[in-house]
């Protein structure tokens, strides 16, 4: 170093050597910019983090407020009153009805029942026939359409007739026609073509059989007609009520929104506007009552005897549902007269109702509701099952695998466990749409099955069928996770283990699996923190039905479709305007996920923690 | 047998369950490698077949060379159908006259899978950029520089964290920030504009990246940020202690051994371990549903209208046109593969006709996803061989 040679030799050699050329600015030098620069660039993961919460934030924030206005209006126009008294009567009224028209359909069954499977025979057959010669049907009305010359159209009748006689003959028929009925059915079959315009003789006759029957079923059963017919319109007094303060309402509402809009409409004098609701209030509470004794007259009505065991039943079940309905009602009068229309909307009401609410409805012409129950119900749902089924199966393999195995298995067993993870989500939400929807409905009909709740499913798109496929995409990471934590159980516990003379079994399961518990415990919760956040295959599997599941059929539930709050951000936020309060609604979803996730992994992180420490 | 051994109890029942159990396990992993198996042969066997033909040589790559359209199902008195794109399906229609039976169309399923590929491609390019160059600047400060503190306990969890945060609330990040926020140079900022910073010949204004590939690739580049960081920080770990010592002593400066001694021979697994961000990137669609994909889209992104230039137009100007329409590629939104496939899963009726366009795009994709994570573990294993020190 030349720089050494000309200083005089009385100075210290060390910092000269020590001292590194290079530029400096400010006093910052080039190795402290590098550094400087990198630690810049790790700061990048922080940022990002808190970015997102501002970015959510953002356009989340203002939710509340403007939720706050909406439901002010909402409660002020009237509005809450009509539904405070309407839903509540609807939703008993369905159940009641619902009960009792099944429970009529059982016993007109009981008379009707042959009648009515004669001509339901008689109908399908008739469909399909003319399905079986739809091809040459539609050669013919395109030959009718363009319009042909006559002559050209003899072909495709004449084709169309032996089509349809062909089909006619060789249509198997149920066993409910008598071999003389067949044999005349078969001919008035073959004159199905579109010349023939009238009902088939058959049809018509065992039409005029059934409803022969049915007449006087339904004055066999007249004492249950009538209960039907009286619990169906004992509301109908109350509706009426309620048509004309439904549309003031509404009609507050538009002013209020008007107002909103644009600063020269005049204000909403809402006390005013409420005025008549609140007139109306005592006629809408003896409507109520009115209902409420309309009720118990129905259930005075309702006969003691039937002829089949379900309507028996079905009865047993509406005399049990009738005075709770009536102690109900007494409950929606003390609401309507608590209710008070002019106390503003707070913001902790609002808040309430986004975490509480059960309704989740949106671009409704009557008011939106932004509750997020349905949603987390669905998601929380689907995590279980997936949680349940992925548990056991990927602990077998991570067991399996780490301590049973041979070389040779271990080889394809990790990697093909590995590889789950690199399919991508939306593939494995198309296989639920084109394959396991279809399998698992299928199967669920088997009659050996039966016993299973909720089986036979109606819904090919459901909770369970989501729940699986989330299941195989948590498995990975339970299954590398917990396969570590096992590895890393110290050698020596297995052999203090087997020195005491436990068997292999006794030892990884007293042992080893306790051993490395926290570990796996963390896997789990990583893999749940994957599975709640998942959001295709939820979007297109499981249902998208917004709705609480319906809990009153056991495990059954499983198989109900639902949404989900990841599902609702995929599915809606490409439709609403920016900035509206769905817009926003959506993004506090966005930050309720963004929460959890934080949690559940604060969660996965506590637990590993505690695998690190008896290791230390 | 028992006999020869006279301490040995009587175990049989033990040895019993230790069978049945060993079984249950094995029964266990089994399950799950058939299922996967299961899975990748139905796809395999029912999307095959659109990347294949009836005469030699056997395999049919239009599917792939094609973009997307809507499919004809025309159907003769015969019964023969025909399958077909909407030009020709107005030929085939005047041949047949009166022959003709019934004609079906079903969007988004004729055509092939170009415009998808590409659009992925374009993503995964601007993200694995984005992303390899933040996340291996974090990966070096936290391998070489950092020191046990508070910042770097917070810079750990944070990443964590980044792994965990469900991908569509990424998706509502994007859109936040880039779709609606990000700063753009304009002379005319739009009205939704955050903010606007005349900066004099022009304004920086903070109008967002509409959706467009940079928007999502972005978005995806901090999807994908954690795997990179985490993979490449192991990466520079695994360069042992030693060569970083020998590089100080000779006299050199940190950022020296790191770009000459550590980084190079931490390359190829950092290059390793994006292939495997590459797959994730091209996987995901939660992100890119409201920052970059479009449904459907009749051109490819450089197949853009631009203004014809004039006859007696320079080199200069033919050659500013050609560079606009390379840069327009970002500025347009795409198809993307994933995306693509939920429109074909959701939009559109299952049936035998739409069943091929479904199953073709996902055995495509699941391919290409597949393989590359297949050769970042080949490759993994395989300079885990290569460098030993």
């Amino acid at each position: 170093m030349s720089p050494v040679s000309q200083q005089p030799a009385s100075r210290p050699l060390g910092p000269l050597l020590l001292r590194k050329k290079g530029f400096s600015l400010f006093g910052i030098t080039r190795a402290s910019l590098v550094r400087r620069f990198f630690s810049a660039m790790a700061s990048v993961a922080i940022i990002v983090l808190v970015l997102i919460m501002v970015f959510l934030l953002r356009d989340g924030a203002g939710f509340l407020s403007t939720y706050r206005a909406s439901l002010d209006v909402y409660r002020k126009s009237g509005m809450e009153l009509c539904d405070l008294l309407e839903q509540p009567v609807r939703e008993m009224q369905d159940k009641s009805t619902s009960l009792l028209r099944r429970a009529l359909a059982h016993e007109l069954a009981t008379l009707t029942g042959e009648a009515k499977q004669r001509r339901d025979a008689v109908v399908v057959l008739i469909g399909k026939v003319q399905a079986m010669s739809a091809p040459e049907r539609a050669a013919l009305e395109v030959v009718l359409t363009a319009s042909a010359p006559p002559e050209t159209l003899a072909d495709p009748r004449d084709q169309l007739r032996q089509a349809t006689s062909r089909a006619a003959m060789s249509i198997p028929i149920p066993s409910v026609l008598s071999s003389r009925e067949v044999e005349q059915f078969r001919r008035e079959l073959a004159t199905l073509t579109p010349e023939n315009t009238e009902l088939l003789p058959m049809l018509t006759a065992l039409e005029a059989e059934f409803a022969r029957q049915d007449t006087a079923a339904r004055a066999q059963f007249a004492p249950l007609s009538a209960a039907v017919a009286a619990c169906e319109q004992a509301p109908a007094a109350l509706y009426e009520t309620l048509v004309p303060l439904h549309k003031h309402a509404r009609n507050t509402k538009e002013l209020a929104q008007k107002r909103l809009s644009s600063r020269d409409q005049p204000e909403v004098h809402f006390p005013d506007q409420l005025k008549p609701i609140l007139d109306a209030r005592e006629t809408l509470l003896t409507r109520l009552d009115d209902y409420g004794s309309r009720l118990k007259q129905a259930q005075a009505a309702l006969p003691a005897e039937t002829r089949s065991e379900e309507a028996a039943e079905l009865l047993a079940q509406v005399r049990e549902l009738l005075p709770e309905q009536a102690v109900q009602t007494a409950g929606i009068r003390e609401k309507v007269l608590e209710w008070d229309g002019m106390h503003t909307v707070s913001m902790f009401h609002a808040a309430l109702g986004f975490c509480f609410g059960p309704h989740w409805i949106t671009n409704s012409p009557w008011q939106d509701f932004y509750g997020v129950v349905p949603l987390l119900t669905g998601s929380v749902l689907i995590s279980v099952i997936a949680l349940l089924i992925a548990t056991p199966l990927s602990i077998a393999a991570a067991v399996y695998t780490s301590q049973f195995a041979s070389d040779r298995e271990k080889e394809y067993i990790k990697p093909v466990i590995e590889f789950i993870q690199a399919i991508p989500s939306i593939v494995l939400g198309f296989i639920g749409i084109a394959l396991l929807g279809d399998l698992i409905k299928s199967v669920s009909h088997w009659p050996l099955l039966a016993w299973l709740p909720g089986f036979p499913i109606e819904e090919r798109l459901n909770m369970f069928n989501a729940g699986c496929l989330l299941a195989l995409m948590a498995v990975p990471t339970m299954f590398s996770l917990a396969e570590d934590a096992l590895n890393s159980v110290p050698q020596s516990y297995a052999a203090a283990s087997e020195a005491l003379g436990a068997t292999k079994l006794q030892t990884v399961f007293r042992v080893i699996v306790p051993a490395a518990l926290s570990g796996i415990l963390a896997g789990i919760l990583l893999g749940l923190g994957r599975v709640i956040g998942e959001t295709m295959v939820v979007l297109l599997v499981a249902g998208n039905r917004i709705a609480i599941p319906d809990f009153g059929d056991g495990l059954g539930v499983v198989f109900q479709p639902a949404h989900t709050l990841t599902g609702i951000i995929a599915q809606e936020l490409g439709e609403v305007s920016r900035g509206s309060g769905h817009w926003q609604a959506l993004f506090m979803v966005g930050i309720l996920l963004f929460i959890i996730s934080l949690v559940v992994n604060w969660c996965a992180r506590a637990f590993a923690r505690r695998l690190e420490t008896p290791k230390s | 047998m028992s006999a020869s051994n006279p301490f040995s109890g009587d175990n049989d029942s033990a040895r019993r369950r230790e069978t049945a159990m060993r079984w249950l396990l094995r029964l266990g992993s089994y399950f799950v490698v058939f299922v996967t198996v299961a899975i990748f042969a139905h796809i395999s066997h029912k999307g095959l077949p659109a990347l294949l033909k009836p005469e030699f040589p056997y395999i049919d790559t239009s599917f792939l060379t094609e973009l997307p359209g809507t499919l004809h199902v025309i159907e003769d008195k015969q019964g023969r159908v025909t399958q077909t794109s909407p030009q020709e399906a107005e030929t085939i229609k005047k041949q047949l006259g009166n022959e003709l039976r019934s004609e079906k169309t079903i969007s988004y399923a004729g055509g092939g899978i170009l415009g998808p590929i590409v659009g992925t491609a374009l993503l995964v390019l601007v993200s694995v950029t984005v992303a390899l160059f933040l996340g291996v600047c974090c990966a070096i400060y936290l391998s070489e520089y950092a020191k046990k503190g508070k910042f770097i306990e917070m810079v750990r969890l944070a990443i964590l964290n980044l792994a965990g945060v469900p991908s569509v609330v990424f998706g509502l990040f994007g859109l936040g920030a880039f779709v609606l926020t990000a700063p753009v140079l304009t002379d005319l900022p739009a009205d939704r504009a955050v903010f606007v910073i005349p900066l004099g010949f022009t304004n920086l204004s903070f109008q967002g990246w509409d959706t467009c590939v940079l928007s999502g690739g972005f978005t995806l580049a901090f999807v994908i940020l954690p795997v990179i960081i985490t993979a490449s920080e192991q990466c520079l770990q695994a360069v042992p202690q030693g060569f970083r010592e020998t590089s100080m002593a000779l006299g050199a400066t940190r950022w020296q051994t790191i770009w000459r001694s550590v980084l190079p021979f931490a390359t190829p697994g950092i290059l390793t371990s994006t292939i495997l961000g590459i797959a994730r990137a091209a996987g995901e669609t939660a992100p890119i549903m409201f920052t970059a994909a479009l449904a459907f889209k009749d051109k490819l992104p450089w197949q853009k209208d631009l203004p014809p230039l004039p006859a007696d137009a320079g080199m200069f100007a033919h050659w500013e046109q050609s560079v606009q329409r390379c840069l327009g590629v970002f500025t347009e939104s795409v198809q993307a593969l994933p995306y693509h496939i939920y429109t074909l899963a959701a939009k559109i009726p299952q049936n035998e006709y739409s069943e091929q366009a479904q199953y073709g795009s996902v055995f495509v994709f699941l391919i290409l996803v597949a393989s590359l994570a297949a050769t970042s573990i080949w490759l993994r294993i395989h300079l885990r061989k290569k460098y030993k020190w």
